[in-house]
């Protein structure tokens, strides 16, 4: 592997070549002479850890912030862009993670607002050929608001992709598609691919990237640390070279052992509720780790609010700690000693505006009760400790959960439900859309959690995450339970689990 | 056949558009109290074109103001300074003809342009300062109603030939009886408020859905971020919308005057609430990015048949009309949020 920092050569088939560029941010320097070259028909996927500069730079090179120094130069010619609608304007499109369109506009005035084609008929045969490029046959002429995030999402890159762009930006666009919707999205990047654009892509996903990917820059910490290409390096090295640190290492992790005469903390015999799930039946017992891995959709999700009480079954029963329970609500379950970290982080998780003290108290103070407040000198013990056995990144436990990064906001919510000292802790996708190495922490966590005898549900679309912690793994498609293994797994239970989930039959 | 089928269910799926629903619901409210009246008390002439033209004449200067107000409600503000506007536009009107002799076809150029200043300095305030749409118009309608008091504390009557001309202009509507034209029985006659009322209303549609400014209209409402990173205009069209309700108010009062004759500092205290519950009553969504003016038009129209009923029966106190409205206006913030939240049930 090539020690030193790889520099980029000047070559005539680059759209666009950033040199040097430098961003300062109070306390901290986002970009410190970050090269970055793109040619015109290559995908290029940009790397890094949460921090190292990959959004900085896309906002240098959309006009969102401006470069303190450096040149970019796209097209040969030298540019500054000011706004988004500036960057627009020069070809430069951007689709970003969350969805910047309006929600009560159709589909095609979404696509077509602000543009030279406004008539209705115009814009609705024009936005129906181009959603039937997307191999999507929807109405175009119903609000936006009436699909799914993933039809949504598809119609922001239709909007991109309809500017006439030679740059498309796509910063996380498949964080909330499903496996078949990666697969349209991947089509048409391969098309506009071969019209000649040049396509920056960023994931989270390192298996999108070596699917879809001609080449890879890493910066890490605000710095280049190479530009490569697809076969050049293995995922392995590429972890390494984002993280800085061996990746055998900080991934050295192991499922806990369960004691096989362990009571038993949860036991669900035919859980279903109409339409998402039906006759799920789970055992678990005292610090064990159960995955749950299955594609979006496939009831994950659901079964864990079914047990939490977020959402009501409508057959079955469940026991917790060996006694019957009723669960109507949330609420039930809390005081039951369960806590559910939900999927959606920004909408159900973190309140924004509350500092991190305050986010970590909320479940305890719903558990106790508000006649029973904690004292403010309780509160800051509660929270300090924590953010010390967390290693949260922040000064102080004051500062706004709205101003921390990803993994950092996780963390302190897997504190908050820590906190109420439970004995089953169901994690709805905890470590989607957060860096490696907070990954690895975050499994670290649960895993310390098993050993002082909590009893975890690990939802995940990674599978090699669920495979790396699980004692147990339940794999769900299409609303069931289609099978569920026993560890120690080894390194065919990927393609077995894979097998299940593509046809359904109970592996042999 | 089978080409003719495939027409029609696109048609049916065009008219079934989650985005009508509102409309549709407050269409089918007016039509069931339209028809309760007409049950009771048909014989004693509420089916008549007279009691039906009424419905318009009655509540014409609050529809001329709704049209205003709903561009505004749409993009996701309010305006709470319509009827302080339009106060003043008659208190302008009166003072300037009766004390100082300046004739109203002055004062009532001068008036609009006084109701479009203040709508732009509103808007602009709204969108550069980022106060809140409430606090600023509430200023504004304060600034308003204080300029009114300033300029007389008490009713100012007037009388010029143009104001009663004005006002006396009605179409009297005929029809065709064996071969020969003959006014419809009991005498129907459309005022110029209505004229203006109905001309705002199709003008406003035509703003609304046939323009690029009538989209950025929509997509401010939906999501004022996203309009902004999509490219949109959405300052100047925020401005421009207040500087229109500003208009729409200044029209309203001119027809309050055509209605009153007189300019009073206190005129249509409170209007702002009628102009903003017609234009909620219609459909319009006062989180944004939904509404339309055929919906605020039977919205001014409902509130007008709840009265009349009233009127027909005869023994109801005319308070009723007022619990009546306000039933409505719950009922209708109530289907609201069921259309809401159906489609985003819907939505998997």
């Amino acid at each position: 592997m090539p020690e030193e920092v790889r520099k980029q050569t000047n070559e005539p088939q680059n759209i666009l070549e950033m040199r040097g560029i430098e961003m300062q941010f109070p306390g901290v320097k986002a970009l410190d002479g970050v090269d970055f070259f793109l040619r015109a028909g290559e995908i290029h996927a940009l790397l890094g850890e949460n921090g190292a500069g990959k959004s900085t730079l896309i906002k240098c090179l959309t006009g969102v912030n401006h470069k303190d120094a450096g040149t970019i130069l796209f097209d040969g010619k030298e540019i500054t862009p000011t706004s988004p609608q500036n960057a627009i304007q020069m070809g430069i499109a951007t689709v970003f993670q969350e969805i910047n369109l309006c929600p009560n506009l159709t589909v095609a005035e979404n696509i077509f607002v602000g543009r030279k084609e406004f008539k209705r008929k115009i814009i609705n045969a024009k936005a129906r050929e181009l959603m039937q490029r997307f191999h999507l046959d929807i109405d175009v002429t119903r609000p936006l608001s009436y699909y799914s995030t993933a039809v949504q999402q598809m119609v922001s890159i239709a909007r991109a992709v309809n500017i006439e762009s030679k740059i498309l930006i796509l910063d996380e666009p498949t964080s909330s598609l499903d496996e078949n919707e990666v697969q349209l999205l991947f089509a048409v990047m391969r098309e506009l691919k071969a019209a000649g654009m040049g396509i920056i892509f960023i994931t989270h996903f390192l298996d999108q990237i070596y699917a879809i990917s001609d080449r890879m820059t890493i910066l890490r910490n605000g710095r280049l640390v190479g530009t490569y290409d697809i076969g050049e390096i293995n995922k392995l090295q590429l972890v390494t070279l984002m993280v800085g640190k061996d990746m055998e290492n900080i991934f050295d992790l192991h499922p806990v052992q369960v004691a096989p005469d362990a009571p038993d903390t949860l036991k669900a015999e035919h859980l279903g509720a109409p339409g998402p799930v039906a006759d799920i039946s789970l055992e678990m017992k005292k610090g064990e780790l159960l995955g749950f891995a299955g594609l979006l959709g496939s009831g994950r999700t659901e079964t864990a609010e079914m047990i939490f009480g977020a959402n009501r079954p409508t057959s079955g029963k469940v026991e917790l700690k060996g006694k019957a329970v009723v669960v109507k609500k949330p609420f039930d379950a809390i005081m039951n000693g369960v806590a559910f970290c939900p999927e959606d982080r920004k909408r159900d998780g973190i309140v924004g505006d509350l500092s991190i003290r305050e986010n970590i108290m909320l479940a305890v103070q719903a558990k106790r009760g508000f006649l029973h407040p904690l004292s403010r000198a309780e509160q800051n013990e509660l929270a300090d400790k924590y953010i010390k056995a967390l290693s949260i990144a922040t000064p102080d436990a004051e500062k706004k959960i709205g101003e921390l990064s990803g993994g950092n906001q996780q963390k302190v919510i897997l504190a908050r439900w820590m906190a109420t000292q439970p004995d089953l802790l169901i994690l709805d996708e905890p470590t989607r859309g957060i860096d490696v190495g907070a990954k690895a922490e975050i499994q670290r966590l649960m895993l310390e959690m098993c050993k002082d005898g909590v009893s975890v549900i690990f939802i995940s679309s990674e599978m090699e995450e669920v495979i790396r912690c699980s004692n147990r793994i339940v794999v769900m498609r299409d609303g069931k339970k289609a099978a569920e293994l026993t560890g120690p797994f080894d390194s065919e239970t990927q393609s077995k689990i894979l097998q299940i989930i593509a046809e359904g039959g109970e592996a042999s | 056949m089978s080409v003719r089928t495939e027409k029609r269910q696109s048609l049916l799926t065009r008219i079934m558009n989650p985005k009508y629903m509102m409309v549709y619901a407050t269409v089918i409210i007016f039509l069931i109290i339209y028809a309760y009246g007409a049950i009771r008390y048909g014989k004693s002439g509420f089916t008549t074109l007279r009691t039906f033209v009424n419905f318009f004449t009655d509540n014409a200067y609050y529809g001329i103001s709704a049209v205003g107000m709903t561009m505004v409600l749409i993009t996701g503000g309010i305006d709470l300074s319509v009827a302080s506007v339009a106060s003043l536009t008659g208190m302008i009107v009166a003072y300037g003809y009766e004390r100082m002799g300046i004739s109203p076809v002055i004062t009532m150029l001068f008036s609009m342009l006084v109701g479009i200043g203040l709508g732009a300095l509103m808007g602009a305030a709204i969108h550069y300062l980022n106060v809140p749409p409430f606090i600023t118009t509430l200023t504004g309608s304060f600034l308003a109603r204080g300029i009114c008091s300033l300029i007389s504390r008490e009713s100012i009557s007037m009388n010029h030939p143009l104001i009663d001309q004005l006002a006396g202009t009605k179409i009297t509507l005929y029809h065709l009886v064996d071969g020969e034209w003959v006014k419809i029985k009991p005498i129907t006659k459309i005022d110029m408020t209505v004229i203006i009322f109905i001309v705002m209303i199709i003008a406003g549609t035509i703003l609304l859905q046939h323009t690029r400014f009538g989209r950025n209209v929509y997509a401010i409402g939906g999501n004022e971020a996203s309009a902004k990173l999509m490219g949109l205009p959405v300052g100047r069209t925020k401005i421009a919308v207040y500087a229109i309700n500003g208009f729409c108010s200044a029209l309203a009062g001119i027809a309050y005057v055509l209605v009153v004759k007189s300019g009073w500092n206190m005129a249509l205290l409170g209007g702002e609430l009628e102009v903003i519950s017609s234009a909620v009553i219609g459909g319009t969504l006062l989180t944004g990015g939904v509404g339309y003016m055929v919906g605020t038009m039977f919205g001014v129209l409902l509130k007008s048949v709840i009265p009349a009923i009233i009127n027909f029966n005869g023994t109801l106190s005319s308070w009723w009309g007022k619990i009546a409205t306000g039933g409505l206006l719950l009922l209708f913030i109530v289907i609201q949020r069921l259309v809401v939240s159906y489609t985003e049930r819907k939505r998997k």
